[in-house]
């Protein structure tokens, strides 16, 4: 099941996010590491640094590309300008699959660089699908959509997120990149059970995952990704992998960034909470 | 941005835009949600058209949270480009234009790198948000700019020299690199922000994070102007952002190409009033281009 249409028939295992901090020492101490996914916004540039960098990592490592402003959810149609930076982007790194937010962000011309949580009405999985074919028929490879965490609810909602992700997944025929602790943090901040999100959304499309640490305050959880993983969200991790089988999965760590080494180690214990690790250790 | 009801938003677009609406207005000085919609009427009651409230939050406190990540994550962005700005101006002077610059020039694309694109002319516009610094805090804001686009400016092919052998000087239009940013200045910024030592690491990534709070920083800078105006190059040389100084001739020989004059005119506008012998401006000339050429700055117009 892990290897399947939606990640290009690949088989990738435990990857880490390609963060500033770390670049010396993956240039320099060449890490073992199965690959590294990448904010593909950071390299979307034609010039400098960053892709100098970048081309360094794609002759050592497998990189899979992850956006954060592709916005599916918009009412407007995908911006082309940013699809055709995208798309030249997509060739030099050779992402086997694509990755962005079920979520919008910009109106009018204005974003807010933010993931903003949609409305599930039913318009709005219209719209998002037909916003996701568009983004797969223009960069021809495929496209995951990653449900993020919220802290609002809308009146107009008409189903549950998870009934909203399953629509929108098949009517664009796209994946799906389950994100662990997303779920974990919007279960505690609107009072549902994340077990029955996990048992709920289509297994066979799951194409990738992220888990990542978050932060509790009194009355709500925010995403921060500067912390280790939670254990609620290991065991819940756990179970997505019992649901989806072995599946590429990547530790996001954004904030307060420690070693590499320690950055490793934590993604690392992903690989103790699956189906067979008892197997695999002996 | 078309005005939505805030009673009745009835489709995706009315509610993206009703919510797009309340996430951007600037926070209030203690950093909360304004409590005030802007047609006067309270803002949790349209938070609450929109919004469920929770065992926990109201809507209005729900929104709340989306507002201030939208005002943090962007002041952070901005403050990380415009370090030596808030040295110059102060922590407080700073935030103001931050707040009063973003709510009249928000991002209009993918990429918060463009946050400030417009900054110098809106602060030219607005010259009370940097009072009494206002002379120096625009040099500034050129630099810090100036800084971004070398960064990650694309580059274009450079000219070899048997190019600009070939063709007659009288019709030879040479074109600068897009990287490459010429400033007149009445400040020596170059020296000041050689000066500026940033405690902090610059992270410059996008992440899908949150963020607890925004950065703050302490330090101050000044300068007096300079005795004459400072002419500088802003550029990149081998992946690192460099600032050049460029003798008046040298400054306007590149402005005059830059704005593309041949080759023989930008020549003459450079040297026109200077005392130079012929001879010794050929020279100087030959040996501004051997240096330009050395550093990728020459491209070809097309």
């Amino acid at each position: 099941m892990p290897a399947n249409r939606f990640n290009a028939h690949t088989a990738y295992g435990i990857g880490l996010g390609l963060r500033i901090p770390h670049y010396a020492h993956i240039l320099e101490k060449k890490p073992l590491v199965d690959w590294f996914e990448i904010i593909s916004e950071n390299y979307m540039t034609d010039a400098g640094r960053p892709l100098h960098i970048l081309d360094q990592i794609l002759e050592q490592y497998r990189v899979v590309q992850h956006g954060v402003s592709m916005y599916f959810g918009n009412a407007a149609r995908p911006n082309r300008d940013h699809l055709r930076k995208l798309k030249r982007l997509t060739k030099r790194t050779q992402t086997p699959w694509i990755s962005d937010h079920l979520c919008w962000g910009s109106v009018d011309g204005r974003y807010t660089h933010d993931l903003l949580p949609m409305p599930y009405t039913w318009e709005a999985v219209e719209t998002t699908a037909r916003n996701i074919r568009e983004v797969q028929d223009f960069l021809e490879i495929p496209v995951a959509v990653e449900n993020v965490s919220s802290y609002v609810e809308f009146h107009v909602s008409e189903m549950t997120e998870w009934e909203f992700l399953s629509e929108v997944v098949e009517r664009a025929d796209c994946g799906i990149l389950l994100d662990v602790n997303n779920i974990y943090v919007s279960s505690k901040n609107h009072g549902f059970d994340p077990y029955e999100y996990l048992d709920a959304v289509p297994h066979d499309r799951v194409a990738q995952m992220h888990i990542a640490g978050h932060t509790k305050f009194e009355r709500y959880i925010l995403d921060t990704h500067d912390h280790p993983v939670l254990d609620p969200v290991w065991k819940m991790y756990a179970h997505a992998t019992k649901l989806a089988g072995r599946t590429a999965t990547l530790l996001e760590w954004d904030d307060r960034i420690p070693s590499f080494d320690e950055v490793h180690r934590e993604a690392l214990k992903a690989n103790t909470f699956l189906p067979d690790a008892k197997s695999l250790a002996a | 941005m078309p005005k939505v009801s805030p009673r009745n938003p009835a489709t995706l677009a009315d509610v993206q835009r009703l919510m797009a609406e309340a996430v951007m207005r600037p926070l209030r000085s203690d950093e909360g949600m304004q409590t005030a919609w802007k047609d006067g009427s309270p803002a949790a009651d349209v938070a609450a058209r929109i919004i469920k409230p929770n065992d926990r939050l109201s809507s209005f406190e729900r929104l709340q949270i989306y507002n201030q990540q939208y005002w943090w994550r962007l002041l952070g962005s901005f403050a990380e480009d415009f370090r030596a700005l808030r040295a110059v101006v102060g922590n407080r002077k700073f935030d103001k234009l931050a707040v009063a610059y973003l709510e009249n020039c928000g991002s209009t694309t993918w990429t918060m790198r463009d946050l400030g694109r417009q900054l110098e002319s809106f602060l030219r516009a607005h010259p009370e948000l940097t009072t009494p610094h206002g002379p120096l805090a625009l040099d500034v804001v050129r630099v810090e700019w100036a800084r971004v686009i070398a960064f990650d400016e694309p580059g274009k092919s450079v000219l070899q020299p048997e190019k600009i052998a070939a063709v007659s000087p009288d019709r030879l239009r040479i074109g600068l690199q897009p990287y490459l940013t010429l400033l007149e200045l009445a400040h020596p910024v170059d020296e000041l922000l050689r000066k500026f030592k940033e405690s902090q690491i610059e992270t410059g990534a996008f992440s899908n994070a949150v963020s607890a709070t925004v950065t703050r920083r302490r330090s101050r800078i000044a300068a007096r102007p300079a005795r004459r105006p400072v002419h500088l190059a802003v550029h990149r040389h081998e992946l690192a952002v460099y600032y050049k100084r460029l003798e008046p001739e040298a400054y306007r020989l590149l402005c005059a190409l830059r704005d593309g004059a041949t080759l023989a005119d930008a020549c003459e506008r450079a040297f026109a009033g200077s005392q130079d012998l012929p001879a010794a401006s050929a020279g100087k000339i030959q040996q501004w281009f051997a240096n330009w050429m050395h550093l990728g700055w020459l491209c070809s117009i097309r």
